[in-house]
This record gives C-alpha cells, sequence and structure tokens, in this order.
C-alpha cells in the first residue's frame, strides 16, 4: 500500500490504490468559527457537519465551511497561502494538522510509503516553502508515514506525460500558486512557482464586480466557460479577463526562467493540471496564447489532464508506489542475497 | 632610461633599446661583410696579411656589435650596463691589438693574450645577455602567476544576487534537515460526531496506474530483469538434459567407432598372416 498526498491552498485530496481504482480523498483547506452553544452543536451534529469545540469556539472543518460561510455571510478562514501555511492565520497550524490527519487516514502498516506534493520556491514573492515542506513531512512522518516530497508540478508530469517518457512541462494551476516543472526522463531540470492562481483571480473579480470572493470562486468552480461571450455584471466577463491575464503573465514568467537554462533539445509536450485549470475553454485559450508566445523551448502537444484537480494527488500515488517498489525490490535483493 | 626595479631590474629605455637595435643591425652587416671577404678574397694560411686584417676586424667587430646590440635590446640589472660597456671594450681592444701585432709580431704567447682577451669579452656578453634572459624568464612567470591568482571576474548584479540566493538556500536547507518538530498542544479539543465518520468526500477512478512501471523503467533504465527460481531450475533442467542425451549420442558413437578399430586391426593382422 502507498499513498499520495497534494496539500494544495485550497484543497487537500489523498490518493491510493483499491483494488482497481485509485480512490480520491477530498477535504478543502478552510476551517470556519462560530459561537459554541448547545443549539450549534445539536444542529452540526444532525447535519453531520465536521467541526471541533476549543476554547469556548466552534471551527467548522472542510468543505462545510464553505457552505456555513456562504449562509452566514462570513468569509472561510484559510491554514494555507500561496501554496504554504499562512503567517497571517494564527490557527493555521493545528487547523491543517486536524485536516490532513482526517483526510489521510491511520497508515495501513507502519512506514507505509506516502508522497507528498509540495510548491516549488516562488519567483515573484519574498517567500520560501521549505519550512512549509518540512513541516508538512514531519507531521506526515509523526503518523507513521515514510514520507517522500515531490514538487507540484514533478506531480503533474508523473500523472500526465508517461507516453512521453516523463519528459515535459508540467503546469499545476492551483489557487494559491501556479507550479511549473521542466522534466526530462522523469528528472526535474527547472522548477519554480508564480505566487498568483485561483484566488488571484478572485481577488480581482471581487474588486472589479463587488461580488464576495467565496461566491466568485463557487462560480468558477460551477460550471464557468472561459470565452469572450458574457453576460452585462456576470462574474464570467471578469473572470475571463483575468484568467487571461494570469496566463499571460505564467507563460512571461516560464519564457523568463527557460531563458536561465538550457535545456535538452528536444519536443516538450505540455500538461495542464489543478482545480484552476477546470473551466472549460482553458486549455484552447492557453494553448493559443503559448503557442503566440514564442517559448525558449519546442512545444510538441499540450494537454489538460483527464482529471485536473486530482492530477497532482496521482502522480504523488504513482511516486510513492514507485519508491514502494523499489524498496520491496531492495528487500528481496537483499533477501536473495542473504 | 627606466628605473622602477622592483626585482633590481631595470626597464631599459625605449632610447637604449633603438640604439641596442641599430647596434646590432650594424653587426650583422659588419659581420656579412666580413664574410662576403672571406669568400671574395679567399682567405687562408698565406692570404696577404691586409686581407686578413680586415676580414678579421669585419667579422670580429661585427660579432662583438651583434651581441652588444642584443645586450642593450634586452631589460638590464643595474650593473648590466657596465658589464656591455667593458666587454665590448675587451673585445675591440683585443681586435686593436691584432691589427697593430698582426703579422710582425704575432707569435705566442702575444697570440694568446689576444684570443684571451676577445674571448673574454664575447664570454661576458654572451653570459650577461643569457643572465638576463633567465631572470626575464623568472620575472615573467611570477607575473603570470600574479596575473591568474589576482585576475578580477566581474560579476553582474544578478549573478550575486542568485549567488547568495543558492547560498542562503543551502544553508536554509542545512538547517531544516536537522530541524525537529513538537507536536503543537492543541489545548482541550472536542471532536464533533461526524468528525470519526468519514475521512472526507471521495472519488473512486478506474486507473490500472500503468505509469507506475514506466517510470521505474525511466528511472532506472539500466535495471536487471529478474526471473524467478523457477524458471533457472527449469532451464538448468533442461541443460542437464541435453547435456545427458549428448553424452549418451557420444557413448553410442564411441561404440560404433571402437568396433570399427577392431575390425580394421583384424583385417591388417589376417593380411599380416597371409603374407
Amino acid at each position: 500500500m502507498a499513498k499520495g498526498l497534494d496539500i494544495g491552498t485550497m484543497n487537500i485530496i489523498c490518493s491510493e490504490r483499491e483494488e482497481e481504482d485509485v480512490v480520491f480523498t477530498q477535504q478543502r483547506n478552510a476551517f470556519m468559527e462560530l459561537e459554541s452553544s448547545d443549539l450549534t452543536k445539536t444542529m452540526l451534529d444532525s447535519a453531520k457537519v465536521l467541526y471541533i469545540e476549543k476554547d469556548a469556539r466552534i471551527y467548522v472543518l472542510g468543505e462545510d465551511a464553505f457552505k456555513f460561510a456562504t449562509i452566514f455571510g462570513k468569509g472561510t478562514r484559510r491554514p494555507m497561502r500561496y501554496g504554504i501555511i499562512s503567517p497571517k492565520e494564527k490557527d493555521a497550524i493545528p487547523m491543517i494538522k486536524l485536516i490532513v490527519e482526517r483526510v489521510l487516514g491511520e497508515p495501513a502498516h507502519r512506514n507505509e510509503v506516502l508522497c507528498i506534493s509540495s510548491p516549488a520556491d516562488t519567483i515573484d514573492l519574498d517567500m520560501n516553502a521549505l519550512y512549509h515542506k518540512k513541516m508538512m513531512e514531519s507531521l506526515a512522518r509523526r503518523m507513521a508515514y515514510e514520507t517522500h516530497v515531490i514538487d507540484e508540478g514533478l506531480g503533474v508530469i508523473y500523472s500526465e506525460l508517461s507516453d512521453y517518457n516523463f519528459t515535459g512541462l508540467g503546469i499545476s494551476m492551483g489557487a494559491g500558486l501556479t507550479n511549473v516543472t521542466l522534466a526530462y526522463l522523469a528528472t526535474p531540470v527547472m522548477s519554480f512557482s508564480i505566487g498568483r492562481g485561483g484566488d488571484w483571480i478572485d481577488e480581482q473579480v471581487s474588486i472589479t464586480t463587488g461580488l464576495p470572493k467565496d461566491h466568485v470562486c463557487a462560480t468558477k468552480e460551477k460550471g464557468f466557460k472561459l470565452g469572450l461571450e458574457v453576460e452585462y455584471g456576470s462574474a464570467d466577463g471578469a473572470l475571463s479577463i483575468y484568467y487571461d491575464a494570469l496566463m499571460t503573465y505564467i507563460i512571461k514568467n516560464l519564457n523568463r526562467k527557460l531563458a536561465e537554462i538550457t535545456p535538452p533539445k528536444v519536443e516538450f509536450p505540455v500538461a495542464l493540471a489543478g482545480g484552476s485549470a477546470r473551466p472549460d475553454g482553458f486549455l484552447k485559450m492557453f494553448e493559443r496564447k503559448l503557442r503566440e508566445a514564442k517559448l525558449q523551448i519546442d512545444i510538441s502537444s499540450i494537454k489538460l489532464a483527464k482529471e485536473p484537480l486530482y492530477s497532482v494527488a496521482r502522480g504523488c500515488l504513482i511516486a510513492a508506489r514507485t519508491h514502494e517498489g523499489e524498496e520491496k525490490g531492495e528487500g528481496e535483493t537483499e533477501e536473495s542475497a542473504g | 632610461m627606466d628605473n622602477t626595479s622592483s626585482s633590481g631590474i631595470l626597464q631599459r629605455g625605449a632610447f637604449i633599446y633603438y640604439v641596442g637595435s641599430v647596434i646590432f643591425a650594424a653587426g650583422i652587416a659588419l659581420l656579412a661583410v666580413g664574410t662576403a671577404f672571406v669568400m671574395i678574397f679567399r682567405i687562408h694560411h698565406g692570404s696577404e696579411p691586409e686581407k686578413i686584417i680586415l676580414c678579421l676586424i669585419f667579422t670580429g667587430v661585427g660579432t662583438t656589435l651583434i651581441l652588444t646590440g642584443i645586450n642593450l635590446m634586452m631589460r638590464q640589472t643595474q650593473y648590466g650596463y657596465y658589464i656591455i660597456g667593458a666587454s665590448a671594450f675587451i673585445s675591440v681592444l683585443a681586435l686593436l691589438i691584432f691589427t697593430s701585432n698582426y703579422p710582425h709580431n704575432w707569435h705566442y704567447p702575444l697570440i694568446s693574450y689576444i684570443l684571451a682577451l676577445y674571448v673574454i669579452g664575447f664570454l661576458m656578453l654572451l653570459g650577461n645577455a643569457f643572465a638576463n634572459v633567465i631572470l626575464w624568464m623568472i620575472e615573467g612567470k611570477t607575473e603570470a602567476v600574479v596575473g591568474r591568482e589576482g585576475e578580477i571576474k566581474l560579476y553582474t548584479d544578478e549573478e550575486i544576487e542568485r549567488d547568495i540566493e543558492e547560498a542562503t538556500r543551502k544553508s536554509i536547507e542545512l538547517s531544516a534537515s536537522e530541524l525537529k518538530f513538537k507536536e503543537p498542544s492543541a489545548g482541550e479539543v472536542r471532536f464533533g460526531k461526524a468528525f470519526r465518520e468519514s475521512r472526507g468526500d471521495t472519488t473512486r477512478v478506474k486507473d490500472d496506474m500503468g505509469e507506475e512501471r514506466s517510470l521505474r523503467k525511466t528511472l532506472k533504465p539500466g535495471e536487471k530483469v529478474k526471473s524467478g527460481v523457477a524458471e533457472v531450475d527449469k532451464i538448468s533442467v533442461l541443460l542437464g538434459e541435453a547435456m545427458k542425451k549428448r553424452a549418451i549420442e557420444k557413448g553410442r558413437f564411441g561404440k560404433i567407432k571402437e568396433e570399427i578399430e577392431e575390425s580394421f586391426k583384424k583385417l591388417i593382422y589376417l593380411v599380416r598372416l597371409k603374407r
């Protein structure tokens, strides 16, 4: 058994193999604070809402936090910002710990292999992902998992580019960050992240339209189609504009980073994934912009992950199972040698 | 003349260098003329003394001037110019004594003195030039070493920034590798009823995860293909059977061969008996 875990700014997704299937267990990486009272607790228990009570306060966790935020007209609190644990959120660490423990579950056996995704260092924000990475690694180890960490972009490559010998460009457009990895034969050549993602789009649209951020996010996630024909006053027009702006920003930065390296002289396929890559028309728009940009590398094809939201978690599972297989192989070799 | 002498060596001035060049050229010309005279006059021991004097003066002065010119074109030590002057003077003096004494007083031991005098001057010029070349080489090497070590590479601000970032990143990584987190004290936490019921929303996807094998192959392309013990055993049995068969066949053929040989021997024996 092995597991993959994608710790994203918006979602925490665990992936594991069950017979012929891959099961993805997901929880929103958000919480909301409520006043504690017996009535509230009874109501939450009867509605099977995920919550904890601490210091006479109730914290609703995960997806339910979003639902309650809409009902109460309040915003959710997010333990992570820009792909790492939010330094501005005082309850971030205990909350993320609770969510991770819940999503991940107990290991099937001691030292079950787990592969966690981690953001690469950003090129446009003054932040380092190392502390976050170490903390997540430590959290999983404490739960008796044997933990490995890979870049989010590499997770996309593992999941989507096996037909190309794991050579290509993996782009994961998450909520907090956009992670990019260029790999050659499964080995990262370049990895970086950009401090803009779905959250940035939500913020910009919210500022422009006056709609609450969570509402914009919900619109974006439910049947939004990227296009140029939109209704007056709807969030769709603003979303399209800011998606366009984000794509331009990503491609510009990608080209800038590519100029700093000497990539192998091969054609690279591109795989797009992440929760923010789900809207209809995303692939078409990104492909057009990428072809227009004249990148410093040759692009062979551009594809969107079959399950953009689960792509990184799936890549982590592939990496974890590969590690597990290697360990088993080594064990067998040692046994046979003995 | 430049007098910068960091290691006791004087820099020769441009003027002396040009004078040296002219003297060197004049020496070559005189030597060439002297050699030409030797060939034109067909000098031998019985040649006319005037012709011999003329040839020797040209070649002797020419040789001295060549060496003097070479010395002057080089950097000189503090006493270098005195040595050049004295050496050239000695050589020319030897030639003058020769001209004034040849052929009437041309006998030993005067010949030896004159020859010795010329040779001393000649060797002093040669030695001075050689010593200066060596000094120049040592000095040049030192300069080359200093130049290499003291070479200043210019870095752009971006490169410096990247280097600093890289160093900082390495330092942080090193510190982080030794980092140990303590369990955060959560205080008194009570979990809601739903907390232990399910882990979260689940999505089940049919997936054979074929990428796992591809990834292993890509990461370790040279990995050995393991075949089971049963396979090895099977191959061993087959090989054993094949070897057994061969041995039996070999045994059969060996018997036939022995029978044929026996028959031949009998035949030969019978033929001999008949004879």
